[in-house]
């Protein structure tokens, strides 16, 4: 796949978290002063026990929720309280891949993965060249025409995946994007992400793939207790242990 | 064409069916009170153009009951109308046209013939200055004590009172049949909106603006409002037919023949467009103000 892409055009982190707290309603806070920042072409893995606030906090990242206090900035813009026309060019720039894929049933599998294309109003010449490769490339071809509920759990994370990637985002946040597929699939779907981010993209992956986060050598977020800590990439040894 | 593209399911929707249905009702409502206003407006007309500048005089049967036509009082009075400057001409209406008038209130029958009738003078003004009305009433007053002088404006002016509140009425049905269109389209565009919560959320993640939504609802909105509306005109022409053959049963005298203007049918024909136009603005604003409560 050729994925050709322009050199980023802001200078620092591409995510910075400054004491943010986020809580639902007057629920109590889910995580509190939670600071870190991602560089431009970095990846992590953000890992944590279930229930730890791994989906929140991307949920802050991709813009579907706002900090309750703190500071959020994204591609050096502060994002925190930013007016609402400002977010949907923000988030053009990202790629989120979602647990339960969030695909569109009434569409077919390739108008899912054109979708970021066609809000771009990208031409339709671009379109069909770029998801046609994308999705053989994800081993799709044969079901590019079908209802996502015709596909199997698989089949429909790697539409979702590839729906997150298709218009080379500069910042990849995916939420247990191998959860459904088997390893070797799980592997050839990192792979496409590594190579994303080979070419400048930043990624960061929330996941519980233990296995998976050995077997790349990127560093760690770790979520536990409404607190973040930065972790070195996982060791094979280490698999099983609490700190993952 | 990626202006026409609808990433919502908004055709199959099930509100779409009912503010068609709507749409039709309420365009067939807003023709009938468009038609009662302009057929209102076309009556003033003709009747305003048939007293202005007119008076009727009525000698009373008790001054000249053998043969009013040629009494003195009669005369006496056309005398004065005729040698008067602001008169145009007078003349006595034929005892036959009085009868004919009374036909359809009495029947064609001998009845009529027997009735002791007052004189009725029409004078034809050729000013219809107050004063000069004025000045001719006096002067049949001094030659006949007792003719009574009708110039039409209290009965004009009831007419005219009558019609105004019938097209006061017609324009609060317009308002009522606007905000009506408008609130259904509100809610038919709320519950779609729930309905398509998720695929919203989507649309948003990828980067679409509320205007892009917006403008998808606007467009579903126009389509189906255009179409009902057209629905409505459709099942409106029979009706405004069956209403003109009715009206055309009536005796003369009691409704004047009027044409309608050419203006009703450009407004009728207006009529769903409006309401596209109606639905489009209000399924925009709907939608921006609901996306505008979001993240």
């Amino acid at each position: 796949m050729a994925l050709v892409r322009k050199k980023a055009d802001f200078v620092g982190d591409t995510v910075q978290l400054e004491a943010v707290g986020l809580r639902y309603a007057d629920g109590p806070e889910i995580f509190s002063d939670v600071s870190f920042a991602i560089p431009q072409s970095s990846f992590h893995f953000l890992t944590g026990p279930s229930g730890a606030g791994k989906t929140s906090l991307l949920s802050l990242m991709y813009l579907a929720k706002r900090p309750s206090r703190g500071k959020l900035m994204l591609f050096g813009d502060d994002v925190t309280d930013a007016k609402r026309n400002r977010l949907p060019a923000i988030r053009r720039r990202l790629g989120v891949v979602f647990q339960d894929f969030r695909l569109l049933e009434h569409m077919t599998a390739f108008d899912n993965v054109a979708l970021p294309l066609r809000i771009a109003k990208v031409s339709e010449a671009v379109v069909e060249r770029n998801v046609s490769e994308l999705l053989k490339w994800v081993g799709l071809e044969e079901q590019m025409q079908a209802r996502p509920s015709v596909l199997s759990g698989g089949q429909q994370q790697r539409i979702a995946i590839a729906r997150a990637v298709v218009h080379r985002p500069k910042l990849i946040l995916a939420d247990e994007p191998t959860g459904n597929v088997d390893d070797a699939i799980a592997v050839r779907l990192m792979q496409l992400v590594v190579e994303l981010h080979k070419l400048g993209s930043s990624v960061i992956i929330a996941t519980h793939n233990e296995h998976l986060v050995a077997r790349f050598p990127f560093p760690r977020l770790h979520l536990n207790g409404g607190k973040v800590t930065a972790l070195p990439p996982m060791h094979a040894s280490e698999i099983g242990t609490a700190a993952s | 064409m990626i202006a026409l593209r609808s990433e919502l399911p908004l055709k199959g929707d099930a509100s779409g069916r009912f503010v068609v249905w709507l749409v039709m009702v309420l365009v067939f409502m807003a023709s009938i009170a468009v038609t009662t206003n302009a057929y209102i407006g076309a009556l003033l007309g003709h009747w305003g153009q048939s007293v202005t500048g007119t008076l009727t005089i009525q000698i009373p049967v008790m001054l000249d009951a053998k043969d009013p036509t040629s009494t003195a009082a009669t005369e006496k009075v056309l005398d004065v109308l005729h040698r008067h400057p602001a008169v145009e001409s007078a003349a006595a209406v034929p005892r036959e046209k009085v009868t004919e008038l009374l036909k359809p209130w009495f029947g064609p029958g001998e009845a009529v013939a027997d009735l002791p009738l007052p004189v009725l003078i029409d004078v034809r003004m050729s000013t219809s200055e107050p004063s000069a009305i004025s000045a001719v009433s006096n002067s049949v007053q001094t030659a006949a004590p007792g003719a009574v002088i009708d110039d039409h404006r209290a009965w004009l002016n009831r007419v005219i009172g009558l019609a105004e509140g019938l097209g006061a009425i017609a324009l609060t049905m317009m308002a009522l049949v606007t905000g009506a269109l408008a609130l259904t389209i509100v809610f038919a565009t709320r519950a779609s909106l729930a309905e398509f919560a998720q695929v919203i959320d989507v649309l948003h993640v990828v980067g679409a603006k509320d205007g892009y939504i917006a403008g998808q609802f606007a467009r579903r909105a126009a389509l189906q409002s255009l179409a009902g509306g057209l629905a409505g005109l459709v099942i409106y022409a029979p009706t405004l037919g069956i209403i003109a053959w009715l009206a055309s049963r009536i005796e003369d005298g009691i409704l004047p023949d009027v044409r309608f203007p050419a203006s009703l049918w450009v407004t009728l024909a207006v009529l769903p467009v409006a309401a596209g136009a109606i639905a489009t603005i209000t399924a925009n604003v709907t939608v921006r103000r609901a996306l505008s409560a979001k993240v």
